[in-house]
């Protein structure tokens, strides 16, 4: 559980809302007035220490970001800029500038796979956060509510789809979503909808896979939101009710400022897991029908490993990573946007 | 102590022999990557044990992968010394492997059998730049399959030999309810790059046409245009639901299913599918009958697409690996490991009604290859022209694939579909050739 780990240090990071909890139930204005001192201490021992150690205790974190991170990192852009086949040595590299963006650009058949894939992407993390947060918003509400009976078990049951290998999802969605025969339309036609297509139409295809994602990562957002409602005091929701205020005010004024950063970590994982799907498309649809489905990933796969054109691939990692990039810092500035607002 | 020292040193002795002797026992294994059936790995694998038992020196293990996994395995584990010593691979992708040095030439041993013993034609897909890289095995041709039921039901007494009958075919079979098409005359397959392009470049060729000539694409041939524009032609007028006709990673899938169900009137596809539909259709099997492709306007008589597969050795593997690889192939396709003069890998490919291309296997299966269903493809495998094998060859029909499936989707029409087709077509094939 890596992402729970992370999500923990995140939490464990000083912000506005974790701060408030601990202070309120511990009186915190004075428990926090003493302990500068302490910490001046250290720093200004840190200040006196020679500059050496400090280079020699970073040095090995630093090395290993540098190895095995910023290294490829630095190793795809410079690729990004060659002709190159991902079956011989760096040493047959041939340098051919801004060609493979060109590429990506141009009117021809790769250029229009890679746009046609760019957008899909695009639409899939979009559909898929939107979504989901929401989603797992309303199921966290549902599940924490102490007095639901069986509460445990629900949470138990959401988070169980998390774990199932995609392999299985593939496998069952895929008969699930098949025109004839399948179970969805057979459920939607009881209540009088016509039979859809599912996967085996371009304009249904995609949104088909977004559902299958939904089902599978709302449990683990879920649990995440669960664990930000854990460290809202209940004070203030008995504060919000002297006050008058009904639970939809309280869910508004108390509950949603609270999570906001939980929901903040919860979208930026949803987006990072939504830009890197592959699973489900390489099982279920291999991009098709006519392009629909081909996301960045798969393209990327097909271009980068099965035509060994390693060049044109890593233009498009690069431009993928720049994509996730900006998508990431707008998340983050809006987040602040919103604190600085306060 | 003397006497000790003695001892040890002739312990230590016997002890380096018995492990170098052990050493050199050790059989040299080989592994076999292909995208078969478990069923037919499982003839394979029968196939290796019978080759250990008479070469106790060499074990054969055989891995298989989807289909659409096959070649990202071959190129993602590249010519290391872990990945398979063996892989079956489309003669599309050789090409580009043998350029990349991935795979290794046929010793000359081989390459004189090769040569000598499979027709000139089929050979000449296994080599590039005169040399020969691996043994052919199967030999795979589109032909025209169609529901006898079907026809029976719409009043139509033969299979199609014109377009024109085709069309009017597909209009009789073709059965709706409201907009839905619940029953299609014609089924087109998508979401598959050579289940896209072969029945495209089948129709094309029995039209007169060509996809590749001189290493250039012609797909802006008046042939292409009336291909083209058939295809738009059976979407407009609802003969096809490309709905139906979905495929998955292992190339079965919705339109086989379809097909099958006998909600598709007629289908073209290649002779390997036999054992799919037997799978499927069980005792209904003998409904579906096989007819050459129809002719189009500009075409002078029912022609088709072939193409075949071959086994490859890897360049990565130790030298006792290849050379134990290259006698496993030697034998594996030659007259004494099957029955009846055959060889071991025509007994497994016909097992899936894939027709063997050895010569001296062609003729042991004279018998088996005049089976209904084969003997139409058979019959149309004398006038097939191969797929180009080209340099960037599965690019070019993936690229071929999508503005097929555009038309299939009606998000493009006949003449903005050629127009992209060829000019990806000039792009592709002049960035590989570079």
């Amino acid at each position: 559980m890596p992402r729970l780990t992370a999500y923990r240090s995140w939490n464990a990071l000083p912000n506005k809302e974790n701060t408030a909890g601990p202070c309120v139930r511990s009186g915190g204005p004075q428990a926090r007035r003493s302990s500068p001192q302490p910490h001046l201490q250290n720093k200004s021992a840190m200040t006196h220490s020679p500059r050496t150690p400090i280079l020699v205790m970073l040095a090995p974190a630093v090395s290993l970001v540098g190895v095995f991170i910023f290294l490829p990192m630095l190793l795809t852009i410079w690729l990004s800029f060659q002709a190159w086949s991902t079956q011989t040595g760096f040493g047959s590299t041939r340098f051919v500038g801004l060609q493979n963006y060109a590429d990506l650009l141009s009117p021809l058949s790769v250029g229009r796979d890679f746009r046609q894939a760019f957008w899909n992407t695009a639409f899939y993390t979009a559909l898929s956060v939107i979504v989901i947060l929401p989603l797992s918003v309303a199921l966290g509400l549902m599940v924490y509510q102490t007095r639901v009976a069986g509460g445990h078990v629900l949470r138990t049951v959401l988070f169980s789809t998390y774990m199932v290998p995609m392999i299985a999802v593939a496998l069952v969605w895929s008969k699930l979503y098949s025109p004839n025969e399948g179970p969805l339309n057979q459920i939607i036609g009881w209540f009088g909808f016509d039979r859809q297509l599912w996967l085996s139409s371009p304009d249904t295809a995609l949104a088909s896979i977004v559902l299958l994602n939904v089902w599978q990562q709302v449990g683990y957002f879920t649990v995440l939101v669960i664990a930000g409602l854990t460290q809202i005091p209940t004070s203030l929701y008995e504060a919000a009710r002297i006050d008058g205020a009904n639970p939809v005010q309280s869910f508004f004024g108390v509950t949603l400022p609270l999570l906001r950063r939980t929901l903040l970590f919860s979208a930026v994982i949803a987006v990072i897991n939504a830009v890197q799907v592959f699973e489900p498309v390489a099982l279920i649809t291999q991009g098709g029908p006519a392009n629909s489905t081909n996301v960045l990933t798969y393209y990327i796969r097909r271009v980068g490993i099965e035509r060994a054109q390693g060049g044109l691939g890593s233009a498009m990692a690069v431009t993928l990573m720049l994509a996730l990039i900006v998508v990431i810092v707008a998340l983050f500035a809006f987040a602040r946007r919103g604190d600085d607002d306060k | 102590m003397k006497t000790s020292h003695g001892t040890t040193f002739v312990s230590a002795l016997i002890a380096t022999a018995l492990l170098s002797g052990s050493a050199l026992a050790a059989p040299t294994a080989i592994s076999y990557l292909t995208h078969w059936s478990p069923e037919t790995v499982a003839k394979l694998e029968a196939a290796a044990k019978e080759f250990t038992a008479a070469n106790p020196d060499v074990t054969v293990t055989v891995r298989a992968v989807p289909f659409g996994d096959l070649l990202t395995t071959i190129r993602s584990q590249g010519s290391s010394a872990e990945s398979p010593t063996i892989a079956s691979i489309y003669d599309l992708w050789l090409p580009e492997l043998a350029r990349d040095k991935l795979v290794e030439p046929a010793p000359e041993a081989n390459a004189k059998e090769i040569g000598s013993d499979w027709p000139a034609g089929v050979a000449s897909a296994a080599s590039v730049g005169g040399k020969y890289y691996g043994y052919p095995n199967e030999i795979d041709v589109y032909a025209l399959n169609y529901n006898k039921k079907l026809f029976a039901e719409a009043g139509i007494a033969a299979p199609p030999a014109t377009w024109a009958e085709f069309e009017a075919a597909a209009e009789k079979l073709t059965k709706k309810e409201g907009d839905r098409i619940r029953q299609q005359g014609f089924g087109m397959i998508n979401s598959w790059a050579a289940g896209v392009v072969h029945p495209f470049a089948s129709l094309l060729v029995s039209n007169g046409g060509d996809l590749i000539v001189d290493g250039k694409p012609t797909l802006d041939s008046k042939a292409a245009a009336s291909t083209f524009k058939l295809y738009e032609d059976f979407i407009k007028k609802g003969y096809t639901d490309p709905a139906m006709g979905t495929a998955d990673a292992n190339t079965t899938g919705p339109f086989l299913d379809n097909f099958v169900s006998g909600n598709t009137g007629m289908i073209i596809m290649a002779n390997w599918w036999e054992s799919a539909l037997k799978g499927g259709l069980g005792d209904r099997f003998s409904d579906i009958g096989t007819a050459p492709i129809p002719v189009g306007p500009d075409g002078d008589k029912a022609r088709s697409i072939s193409y075949s597969w071959l086994t490859v050795v890897n360049t990565g593997a130790s030298a006792e690996q290849r050379e134990a690889a290259w006698k496993f192939l030697s034998w594996l396709n030659g007259p004494s490991s099957g029955k009846d003069g055959a060889s071991a890998m025509s007994d497994i490919l016909l097992s899936m009604g894939i027709l063997p291309s050895r010569s001296s296997d062609v003729t042991a299966h004279a018998k088996d290859l005049d089976r209904d269903f084969l003997a139409g493809y058979v019959k149309t495998l004398a006038d097939a022209k191969p797929f180009p094998v080209v340099l960037g060859g599965q690019e070019f029909s993936e690229a071929l694939q999508q503005v097929i499936e555009g038309i299939q989707y009606g998000r493009l029409s006949a003449e903005e579909a050629q127009a992209n087709a060829q000019a990806d077509s000039v792009s592709i094939l002049e960035r590989a050739a570079q």
